[in-house]
């Protein structure tokens, strides 16, 4: 591989396998996913023979066996020694060798320094693998990182972020402005979207400006997005927006979109004008007015019309920042809240005749098979009070009823031979019953309010004298757009008309190739 | 990209009334927006997006209306003068100090025939006396004058209607609004990108050509598909063959040159490989800076297409259909675009005219790349006509998908054996031979050469697989998609499919269900007894398993749905209604790289409780 893409983030290009010290993202069952960086196994480590390990509940995983294997590979567990390690587990469940990100924040220090010191110059133990248990390791991308990152605050999941970038039209080559970047989960997918290669040096390429006033978070982002090759990609500026602004080193990001993901998006808005706003907010002070009575710079594009979204929970935040919008010039200004659900799939067992298994419903499973058994029922009762006895007949009757395993005995050696059949072909449990979806038990009703809006361009009395003397009027000939009833008429018959040609033309295109294939065959 | 409305831009008019008109916008015409007026062209070209454009009466001696454009204290200045009335108990942030102040806009008074104001906005009882019926014919008259922009006639209108005063505020502005947007002459342009033309063609158009996808989908589709920008281009050298070298002389297929290559199903007309270009950054031509690239007499930035003479068609007919005289050298001209378009795309520096490309030179990238898999002989991505790029036009004007998209059949990716294309060798001539020949049969020559070079690099490199992703929003069953498409996929690489109903998927999930996975793996299928991995790879499916069950990770369906809000003080409150129909669903997943041989579980957990506390098993 050229060095030219070595240093390409694994969220843009993971390569075809699994890297040492990069990210990978160990999926351990269906929702429940780790984030690793994969160490090459230079010795003992953490007391353990074979190099760092992750220990889970589905087996003990050594680095060493996920590493350089392609990426969806499923992982067999090891066979590893837990026990006789010298030093106490500081967690359980996860490895805290790695600097994974599931566990709590404060542990990470403590970790990476876990992770530089035993290499002891001790062979590797080849690890061997274990009976059972097994992982998939997957490459990271933002949707992973999204579901298994370290949350420091509240996160934007997929089902809003996907919406809101589709929206805010961040794409390769965009300039994106995010404020506050919390936890970087939208930072991840922002960057995904704008990207179009990694700059050279002065070139301008699609970039996110991210800004975060909270200290660790914004030590702890700068950290992440280094380890995860995207530190060219975004700048992390560690500042209070609402009274700085977003400007950095004094110059203007020239945003194409904005996302703000604030508690008062409405007290950063005025930063994002075009030009400077007449009046600031009562609650706007100190600092900026400052810096903006020397010269005001839009941190916005002036060459096109700006996207931006925010994101807010609550109603009340919505009206105060739609309000501001309106007063600085924003419009198409548009509200709306995602809904989104998950639907699982799985088969609908009901009848007499099922495997007693779990999730089977042994009742009948229409009124036919509710009727054959009750009629056997009726016989058997007949039959049995044929027959001398001392007569607790109540007693059999609800026995029969109580048991689905004495259904299955009944109707196995009753009348109905069909069903018999069909037990012993064996129809394979999980094609039986019938297939349906459902929501999950618990469902996010809501996440937050996304307001969208526009700021036009800025244009002003001598660029419309300069477009109006560059594009003169006066020689308009034809009319598009809706015209009279008369003129559309005609331009129908002649559509038609044009229609029947091609489909002429289409027509001898298919002799031709008939014609074609029959010479190839021939 | 859509910084100004460039000519022969195509655009979306979204107009008063909510509706949303999309043409072209040629130099030197006139639009008409039917019953709110007509203005030239000329006027709105070189001129912003977004902006607000209000048709001004016309002059004395002109036939047509100028426009000026709205500035936004106009358009909200209902709005603000509600913030503004006491007892609004939602106030603006810094409403008192706003930063711009509410203009008296005439428009929100109602005024009776002397000009006394009657009714200001929601606050004000209507007097009795201002209660007056107009007839159809005074509204028609008074549209006709068009005095003032409509506003009369909207001022007018709600005198006249009787029952107003019993209506409740809320009623009444609702009232108002609709008057407003039928009768107000203002409209905007936007661009014509993704979000805006599947907008258009989901709500005005016909939404079934798009399998009713919206923007949520359109969205998360995207996303779960991690459809983004593959890597800079990288073209193949020219072989430079002469034309006697046959088959032997064609480039092989240098699989650690693919990445970044998405494969894609898509019965949406084209919708969906619009999107995944806007996402890896291959729909839109580069746009000239202005001023740098100075255009001739105010007319040639974008194409004008072939044919003008249908300005009226909503349908862009561009770029030229193809003609039978288009045939010779066809190709030919088409290779001279993409040199041009290469050329334009490196740093926009002008380079070396390079020598014509020979006849077995492929012209794709072998990144960033998008491969249509199509169920008939050719695709149907007729809404690409939107971005100027027409898949059917031999000879094509620069476009980046002309050197990113790929497209093949089914039987080319399956049995491309039976493909005439394919399985034909490649003509030879000798150039005295050729030297011979008339120059139509010499371009046909060349154009069957070239042709052949491109579906055999085609399908060669599609069938090396290593896609990063599939993306699918199809009328096929998705299990048959599946079975031949999960082999092409590198490990690891997600898989997107849209629906717009949920049952197609729903048999998808089932086929990777827990059972059917279990059974898989503990050797209890027969049928796979002593299958290599590849071979399993490879399944054909039976009735028990229509796929492997072991390709894919993590399968799971969601829907999503937006539901918008109206935002306005004292009557904010979500929409009342929205658009029915598909919601839409999503199936996502990762391809797997199955361990060889058997695979158990590691024990059995009762209850998700139980399993997070226990912690790593003894
Ligand atoms: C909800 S979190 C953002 C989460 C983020 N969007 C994500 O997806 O991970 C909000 C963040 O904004 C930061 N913040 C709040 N006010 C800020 C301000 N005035 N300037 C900069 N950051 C701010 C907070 O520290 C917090 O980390």
């Amino acid at each position: 591989m050229e060095p030219a893409t070595r240093n390409i983030s694994p969220f843009l290009d993971p390569g075809p396998g699994t890297k040492a010290n990069s990210l990978a993202i160990l999926q351990l069952s269906r929702d429940n996913l780790q984030p690793v960086y994969l160490q090459p196994a230079t010795g003992k480590h953490d007391g353990y023979a074979e190099g760092a390990v992750v220990n889970t509940r589905y087996g003990s995983f050594p680095h060493s066996t996920m590493l350089n294997v392609p990426w969806g590979s499923q992982i067999r567990a090891s066979k590893v020694d837990t026990g006789s390690r010298g030093r106490k587990r500081k967690r359980e469940g996860v490895d805290d060798a790695c600097r994974d990100a599931t566990g709590a924040t404060e542990k990470d220090n403590e970790d990476s320094a876990a992770l530089a010191n035993d290499d002891s110059a001790t062979a590797v133990k080849q690890a061997v693998a274990d009976t059972s248990g097994f992982i998939h390791v997957l490459p990271p991308t933002p949707e992973l990182w999204t579901t298994s990152l370290p949350h420091r605050t509240q996160v934007v999941y997929t089902p809003d972020y996907s919406y809101i970038l589709h929206r805010i039209r961040a794409r390769p080559g965009s300039t994106l402005i995010e404020a506050g970047a919390g936890s970087g989960s939208f930072t991840h997918a922002s960057v995904r979207a704008v990207y179009n290669g990694y700059p050279a040096e002065g070139q301008r390429k699609g970039k996110v400006f991210s800004f975060e006033f909270h200290e660790q978070r914004y030590h702890k982002m700068k950290e992440e997005l280094s380890d995860h090759g995207l530190d060219r990609l975004v700048q992390l500026s560690h500042r209070d927006v609402y009274n700085g602004g977003f400007l950095v080193d004094g110059k203007s990001p020239e945003a194409d979109a904005v996302f703000l993901d604030l508690p008062a998006p409405w007290e950063a808005l005025h930063h994002l004008s075009r030009r400077k706003p007449q009046t600031l907010p009562a609650n706007s002070n100190g600092a900026a007015t400052a810096n903006q009575q020397t010269e005001w710079v839009s941190p916005l594009n002036p060459k096109k019309s700006t996207h931006l979204c925010t994101f807010s929970p609550c109603i009340e935040q919505v009206t105060r920042t739609v309000s501001a919008m309106r007063r600085l010039g924003w419009v198409d200004i548009d509200v709306v809240e995602i809904a989104n659900r998950k639907l699982h799939t799985s088969r609908e067992r009901v009848g007499l005749n099922l495997n007693f298994d779990r999730g089977v419903n042994n009742s009948p499973r229409d009124v036919e098979e509710a009727l054959t058994r009750l009629a056997e029922i009726e016989t058997r009762f007949r039959e049995h009070a044929a027959k001398p006895g001392d007569g607790d007949e109540g007693m059999d009757l609800s026995d029969e009823d109580a048991t689905p395993a004495a259904k299955n005995k009944a109707a196995g050696n009753g009348s109905q031979a069909p069903s018999t059949e069909d037990t012993s072909s064996g129809t394979a449990p999980w094609m039986e019953g019938r297939l349906i979806t459902r929501g999950e038990p618990e469902i996010k009703t809501h996440t937050s309010y996304l307001v969208f809006a526009v700021l036009p361009m800025e244009w002003t009395e001598e660029d419309e004298a300069a477009a109006a003397a560059k594009y003169p009027i006066g020689k308009e000939q034809q009319v598009i757009g809706a015209i009279d009833k008369a003129v559309r008429k005609k331009e129908r018959r002649e559509q038609l008309q044009k229609q029947l040609q091609q489909s002429g033309n289409r027509k001898s295109r298919r002799k031709e190739r008939d014609a074609k294939m029959a010479e190839a065959s021939g | 990209m859509h910084s100004v409305i460039r000519p022969n831009a195509w655009v979306a008019l979204k107009l008063p009334s909510g509706s949303t008109k999309v043409l072209q916008i040629i130099p030197n015409t006139t639009i008409s927006l039917g019953k709110y007026g007509a203005f030239p062209s000329n006027l709105v070209i070189g001129r912003p997006y977004h902006l607000t454009f209000e048709l001004e009466d016309k002059l004395p001696d002109e036939n047509f209306s100028r426009i000026r454009v709205v500035t936004t204290n106009e358009l909200y200045a209902e709005v603000f003068a509600d913030e503004a009335a006491p007892g609004c108990d939602t106030p603006a942030a810094g409403a008192n100090d706003a930063v711009i102040s509410a203009t008296d806009g005439e428009e929100f008074r109602l005024v009776d025939d002397k000009g006394n104001v009657i009714a200001r906005s929601n606050h004000e009882v209507i007097d009795d006396n201002a209660r007056q019926t107009l007839t159809q014919d005074e509204i028609e008259e008074l549209k006709r004058e068009g005095n003032n922009a409509g506003k009369d006639v909207i001022a007018k209108l709600l005198l006249s209607h009787t029952a107003l005063d019993q209506k409740t505020s809320f009623s009444l502005a609702k009232y108002k609004l609709l008057k407003t947007k039928k009768y107000i002459r203002r409209f905007q342009v936007l661009p014509i990108d993704v979000a805006t033309f599947a907008h258009w063609q989901l709500e005005e158009r016909d939404s079934s050509k798009i399998m009713d996808m919206r923007a949520e989908m359109i969205g998360l589709v995207g996303c779960w598909g991690n459809v983004h920008f593959g890597g800079d281009e990288v073209l193949l050298p020219d072989p430079n063959a002469s034309t006697d070298q046959g088959d032997e002389a064609c480039l092989p297929v240098d699989e650690s040159l693919l990445r970044g290559r998405w494969l894609v199903v898509d019965d949406t007309c084209g919708l969906l490989v619009a999107a995944m270009a806007e996402r890896m950054g291959v729909l839109y031509e580069a746009e000239e800076v202005e001023g740098e690239t100075e255009e001739q007499n105010g007319t040639a930035t974008e194409r004008t297409p072939a044919s003008t003479e249908n300005p009226n068609e909503t349908q862009p007919n561009a770029p030229a259909p193809p003609e039978p005289t288009a045939q010779q050298g066809g190709d030919t001209e088409m290779l001279d675009v993409l040199t041009k378009a290469e050329k334009r795309q490196s740093d926009g520096k002008p380079k070396q005219q390079k020598p014509r490309p020979s006849d077995f030179a492929i012209p794709y990238s072998q990144t960033n790349s998008i491969t249509v898999i199509h169920g008939a002989s050719q695709p149907n991505l007729s809404l690409l006509n939107y971005w100027g790029f027409d898949i059917t036009s031999p000879n094509h004007p620069p476009h980046p998908l002309l050197n990113h998209l790929l497209n093949l059949t089914w039987l080319q990716l399956l049995k491309p054996e039976l493909d005439t294309s394919y399985s034909t060798p490649p003509l030879t001539a000798s150039p005295e031979t050729l030297a011979s020949w008339k120059p139509s049969r010499r371009g046909n020559f060349h154009r069957k050469r070239r042709r052949y070079a491109r579906i055999r690099h085609i399908v060669d490199s599609t069938r090396a697989g290593n896609f990063s992703g599939l993306v699918c929003a199809s009328t096929m069953d998705p299990i048959s998609i599946l079975r031949h498409a999960l082999p092409l996929l590198a490990g690891g690489a997600p898989v997107a499919i849209y629906a717009p109903t949920v049952e197609s998927l729903a048999a998808v999930s089932d086929c990777f269900s827990v059972p059917r996975r279990t059974a898989w793996v503990s050797g209890s299928v027969p049928e796979i007894e002593g299958l290599s991995n590849e071979e399993l790879e490879r399944w054909q499916g039976n009735e028990q398993f229509p796929l492997n069950p072991t390709l894919l990770q993590g399968v799971s369906i969601q829907t999503s749905r937006a539901r918008r809000w109206q935002v306005l003080p004292g009557r904010t409150h979500p929409l009342m209604t929205e658009r029915g129909g598909a919601d839409g669903y999503v199936l996502t997943a990762w391809r797997a790289k199955p361990a060889e041989g058997k695979v158990a579980a590691k024990g059995k957990f009762k209850r998700r409780k139980v399993e997070s506390e226990a912690g790593t098993p003894a």
